[in-house]
C-alpha cells in the first residue's frame, strides 16, 4: 500500500472527538453550493454584467445628449452622479433584479436534475433539510453579492462619468452630496429584500418545473405580470402584495419630508413572498421521491397545463383585485404634491438663469389637476396639471396670473412624471449664468407623494 | 486502479464501525436490516416485501435480472425514495418512520455515479466532502489514486467514460470511510481489470469489517466476492443464503459440446438419465448436468468411438441457479 492510502481514515472518526450531532453543518453545504454556482458560466457573466454593465451605461451616458427621461431621475444623468446611480436602479426594479434572481437561482435544484446529481448529494451525511438550506443560503448570499456589485459599479461609473454634484429630490429640495449618497446607498440596499423574493421565486420555478429554462425566465415573467398589473386598478391592497412593486418603493426617502411607509410594507410583503416560496420549495423537496426516470411525459404536460391553467386564473383575480381597497391615486393627492414641488423649483430655476430670488420667495399657486379620459382617480398617462400662477409684479395688479400645463404621467405607486410645453417653462436645456447648457428643472418635474396620506 | 487497489488491507480498517463493538458486550447488531420493505410506482410493486440484513464485514450479492428491483430497494436504503412500508436499521440506527435516514458511515451509488461535469474530479470530491462535514477533510488524492485515476484527477468530470465516472463513484463512497457500502451494478461499465479491481477493493474492505452489499443482474461479475446472496425477482426475494449453500442447491452445469457424431451423442445421452443434451440457440448442443454425470457421460462417448472436439462449459453451477430462480430459460441467455 502506498502511504497516501494509509491516510485514508476520517480525522473525525474517533467516537470521543465527534461532534454532539453528526454530519456536516448547513455552513459547509452552503459553501459547497456556493462553489458549484460560482463554477457555473452563467454566473460568472451575470457576475460581469453586475460588475460592468452600470459603469459601461454611465461611460455611455457621458459620451451623448440624450436622457433616459421616463425613468425617476433620468432627466439628472448629466447632473449629477447620482441620478446615474438611480436610474440604473430604476432600470433593475423593472426586469434586472428579477433577471438576476432567475439566471442565478433557476438552476439550482434543476441543475441537480440534469446533471442526475441529486442522488450523488442526497447520498452523502447531509440531511435532505440541510442540503437545502444550504443551496437557499448560498443563492441569497450570491444574488446579494450581485445587487451590491451593480449598485458599487453605478455609483463609481456616475461619480466617475457625471461627478458628486447635488441632486434634485422628489419633491424639489436639493440634496447635498453626501445625503445623496448615503440615500443612493439605502435604495439599492431596500432593493435586496425583493431580490430574495424573487430568488425564492426562481427556486420555486427550478425546483418544480425541474427545467433550468423555466426557472430562469419563471421569475422574470411574473416581474412582467406584476408590471402589467401595476399599470390598472386604483385599489391599495393588490398592488401592495405584488412583490414586483417594492423594487421601487425606495422613492419615498427622496421626498421632503421623506417617508417609509412604502418601503416597510414592500419589505414585509417581500418577506413574506421568500418565506411562502421558501416553505412551498421545503415542502415539494422534503416529499420528492427521486427514483430515477421522472414522471411519463403525458404526465409532464398535464400538469404543465394544469399550472398555465392555475396561473392564468391566479392574474385575472389579481386583476380583478386592483381595484379593492382604498384608492392610490387621488386629485387631491396629485394637486398637494405637485404644488410644493413646483414652488421649491421655481427660484432654482430663476438663479441659474441669473435672476435675483430672495431667500423664501413663494409663489401662490393654484392648482388643477384632472384626467383628460374622464375621473379623478388612478395612475395613468392622461393626467394633467393646470398651475395657475401668480407671479408678484409691480403696478396696479399685485400679480400676474400665468397658467403652465404639465402632462402628467402618474404611476400606482404615487410617483409622477410631469412634462411642460416650453411656452412657459422654457426648453429642456438652458443656459446658466456661466453660459453652460444645464437641466430646465421645471421642464420635466419628478415627485413622489405618499398613496394613503 | 491497479496497483493501488491491489493486496493489502485498507487503511479503512481503522475507522472503527459503529455496529463492530457493541458497548454492551452482546452480539453485534447488524450493519444493515432491513424488514418488510414495499415500494410501489403506479400499480407495479418495484419491490415487494423485502427482508435484507448484512453483518459487519459481510459482503453479500443483491441478484436480480434488469427490473427485478435491485435499484429501487438501494434507493429505499439511502431514502431517495420513501419505501410505502417497511423499517430499515442502518448501522443501528433505526429510521424514524417519516423520517430520511441518517447516512453517517452508509456510502455507495445506484445506478450510475453522476457528477458536476463542471467541476473537475478532484473538485467534484472537494464538494461532495462538504456535503460529508467538511471537517473531516479526507486525503482526496488519496482515494483517486486508489481507484486509479490519480492522473486525470484535474480533468473535468464531462470529458470522462462510463468506466472512469464509475471508478470516481467509487472514489466518491471512500471518501466517507463508510461501513456500509451499497453498490448498484459496480462493475457495469468497466473493463474486465477495472472489474478484478473492484472485487479486490471489496475483498480488503470487508476485511477491514466494511460490511458490503452489491448489485448485479450477472452472477458472474460478483459470484466469485460474495459471502452469501440475496436473490430478486420482480420485486421479491425468492432466494436467501450463504454462497456455500448456494453452491449446494446448484449442482448442474452447462457446457457447449461438439463431437464427430451428434446422432450417436444425442442417442447416448437419451441413455444417461444425469444429464441432458438441449438445443442453444445457436443451434450448438448445449449438455447439462452435474460434473460427475458429465464426467461419465464423455467417458461413454469415448467407448462409443465418438470422439468429443468441444466441451466448453458455458454457465456455471451459479449461474444456472440464478436463471432458474429468477424464471428465465438459462440457454436463451447470452453466455457469459
Ligand atoms: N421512477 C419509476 N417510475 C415507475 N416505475 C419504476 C421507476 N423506477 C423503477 N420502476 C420499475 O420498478 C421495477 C424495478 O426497477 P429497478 O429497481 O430499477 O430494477 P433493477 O435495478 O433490478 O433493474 C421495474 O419494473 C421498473 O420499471
Ligand atoms: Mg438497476
Amino acid at each position: 500500500m502506498t502511504s497516501a492510502t494509509a491516510q485514508v481514515t476520517r480525522g473525525d472518526a474517533t467516537p470521543g472527538r465527534r461532534r454532539a450531532r453528526p454530519g456536516p453543518r448547513i455552513r459547509d453545504i452552503q459553501r459547497a453550493e456556493r462553489r458549484k454556482l460560482t463554477a457555473q458560466l452563467s454566473t460568472r457573466l451575470l457576475a460581469l454584467v453586475c460588475a460592468l454593465g452600470p459603469l459601461a451605461f454611465a461611460g455611455l451616458l457621458s459620451l451623448q445628449n440624450g436622457v433616459p427621461a421616463d425613468t425617476l431621475f433620468g432627466v439628472w444623468v448629466h447632473s449629477s452622479g447620482y441620478a446615474v446611480s438611480l436610474v440604473v436602479l430604476g432600470f433593475s426594479g423593472s426586469w434586472g433584479f428579477p433577471v438576476i434572481a432567475g439566471v442565478l437561482a433557476g438552476d439550482v435544484f434543476s441543475g441537480e436534475d440534469r446533471h442526475g446529481t441529486w442522488k450523488t448529494v442526497l447520498t452523502r451525511s447531509a440531511l435532505r433539510r440541510d442540503v437545502y438550506a444550504g443551496k437557499v443560503l448560498a443563492a441569497a448570499e450570491l444574488a446579494v453579492g450581485l445587487v451590491a456589485l451593480a449598485a458599487v459599479s453605478s455609483t463609481v461609473g456616475g461619480l466617475a462619468f457625471t461627478g458628486d454634484q447635488p441632486l434634485v429630490g422628489l419633491s424639489g429640495t436639493m440634496l447635498s452630496p453626501g445625503h445623496s449618497l448615503e440615500l443612493v446607498a439605502l435604495s439599492w440596499a431596500a432593493s435586496v429584500l425583493p431580490t430574495l423574493a424573487f430568488v425564492a421565486l426562481a427556486l420555486l420555478f427550478s425546483l418544480a418545473t425541474r427545467n433550468g429554462i423555466a426557472g430562469a425566465v419563471g421569475p422574470v415573467i411574473v416581474a412582467l405580470v406584476m408590471a402589467l398589473l401595476d399599470l390598472i386598478g386604483n385599489g391599495t391592497w393588490v398592488h401592495a402584495a405584488l412583490v414586483g412593486s417594492a423594487f421601487s418603493d425606495w422613492h419615498g426617502l427622496f421626498a421632503a419630508p421623506p417617508f417609509l411607509q412604502p418601503l416597510l410594507v414592500g419589505s414585509l410583503v417581500s418577506v413574506v413572498w421568500t418565506a411562502g416560496g421558501l416553505a412551498l420549495c421545503a415542502r415539494m423537496l422534503g416529499r420528492r421521491d427521486f427514483a430515477g426516470a421522472g414522471a411519463p411525459r403525458a404526465a409532464r404536460w398535464t400538469r404543465a397545463g394544469a399550472l398555465v391553467v392555475i396561473a392564468v386564473a391566479a392574474i385575472g383575480l389579481l386583476a380583478a383585485g386592483t381595484q379593492l381597497g382604498p384608492t392610490t391615486i387621488t386629485t387631491r393627492r396629485l394637486q398637494a404634491s405637485l404644488t410644493p414641488t413646483f414652488n421649491r423649483l421655481a427660484p432654482v430655476q430663476q438663479r441659474e438663469l441669473g435672476r435675483r430670488v430672495p431667500v423664501g420667495t413663494r409663489l401662490r399657486i393654484q392648482p388643477t389637476c384632472l384626467r383628460r379620459g374622464g375621473g379623478a382617480a388612478g395612475p395613468g398617462d392622461d393626467w394633467t396639471c393646470t398651475l395657475d400662477v401668480f407671479i408678484p409684479q409691480a403696478g396696479i395688479e399685485p400679480f400676474q396670473q400665468t397658467p403652465v400645463t404639465y402632462d402628467m404621467s402618474v404611476q400606482a405607486n404615487g410617483c409622477y412624471k410631469a412634462t411642460s410645453p416650453p411656452s412657459f417653462v422654457g426648453q429642456q436645456l438652458m443656459r446658466d449664468t456661466h453660459g453652460h447648457e444645464v437641466v430646465n428643472p421645471l421642464y420635466t418635474i419628478y415627485g413622489c407623494f405618499e398613496t394613503d396620506g | 486502479m491497479t496497483d493501488a487497489l491491489r493486496g493489502t488491507p485498507s487503511a479503512l480498517a481503522s475507522t472503527p464501525s459503529p455496529g463492530s463493538a457493541p458497548p454492551d458486550g452482546g452480539p453485534a447488531p447488524a450493519a444493515l436490516r432491513a424488514t418488510g420493505i414495499v415500494k410501489a410506482f403506479g400499480g407495479t410493486r418495484a419491490v415487494d416485501d423485502v427482508d435484507l440484513t448484512l453483518a459487519p464485514g459481510e459482503v453479500r450479492g443483491l441478484l436480480g435480472p434488469n427490473g427485478a428491483g435491485k435499484t429501487t430497494l438501494l434507493r429505499s436504503l439511502f431514502g431517495l425514495v420513501t419505501p410505502d412500508a417497511g423499517t430499515i436499521e442502518l448501522l443501528g440506527r433505526r429510521q424514524v418512520a417519516g423520517d430520511r435516514p441518517v447516512l453517517e458511515g452508509v456510502a455507495g451509488f445506484v445506478e450510475d455515479p453522476r457528477f458536476y461535469p463542471y467541476l473537475t474530479a478532484r473538485a467534484n470530491l472537494e464538494v461532495l466532502a462538504l456535503f460529508d462535514g467538511g471537517a473531516a477533510a479526507p486525503p482526496i488524492d488519496a482515494v483517486l489514486h486508489r481507484v486509479g485515476l490519480g492522473g486525470r484527477a484535474d480533468d473535468r468530470v464531462s470529458g470522462y467514460s462510463t468506466g472512469m465516472r464509475q471508478r470516481l463513484g467509487i472514489a466518491a463512497a471512500l471518501l466517507r470511510a463508510p461501513s456500509l457500502l451499497l453498490l448498484d451494478e459496480p462493475t457495469s461499465g468497466l473493463d474486465p481489470a477495472g472489474a478484478r479491481d473492484v472485487a479486490e477493493l471489496v475483498r480488503s474492505l470487508s476485511a477491514a469489517g466494511v460490511a458490503v452489499l452489491l448489485s448485479s443482474h450477472q452472477i458472474g461479475e460478483v459470484g466469485s466476492i460474495c459471502d452469501a446472496f440475496t436473490v430478486l425477482s420482480r420485486g421479491r426475494v425468492v432466494w436467501d443464503g450463504t454462497a456455500a449453500q448456494l453452491r449446494d442447491q446448484a449442482p448442474v452445469s452447462a457446457f457447449e459440446l461438439a463431437t464427430t457424431d451428434d446422432g450417436a451423442a444425442r442417442r447416448l445421452a437419451t441413455e444417461h438419465p444425469h444429464v441432458e443434451i438441449l438445443d442453444g440457440p445457436d443451434g450448438r448442443m448445449r449438455l447439462t448436468g452435474a460434473q460427475a454425470a458429465v464426467d461419465a457421460f464423455v467417458v461413454a462417448l469415448g467407448r462409443e468411438d465418438v470422439a468429443v472436439r468441444r466441451l466448453e462449459l458455458v454457465m456455471s453451477p451459479l449461474e444456472a441457479m440464478f436463471f432458474t430462480l429468477t424464471e428465465q430459460p438459462p440457454l436463451e441467455l447470452e453466455p457469459p
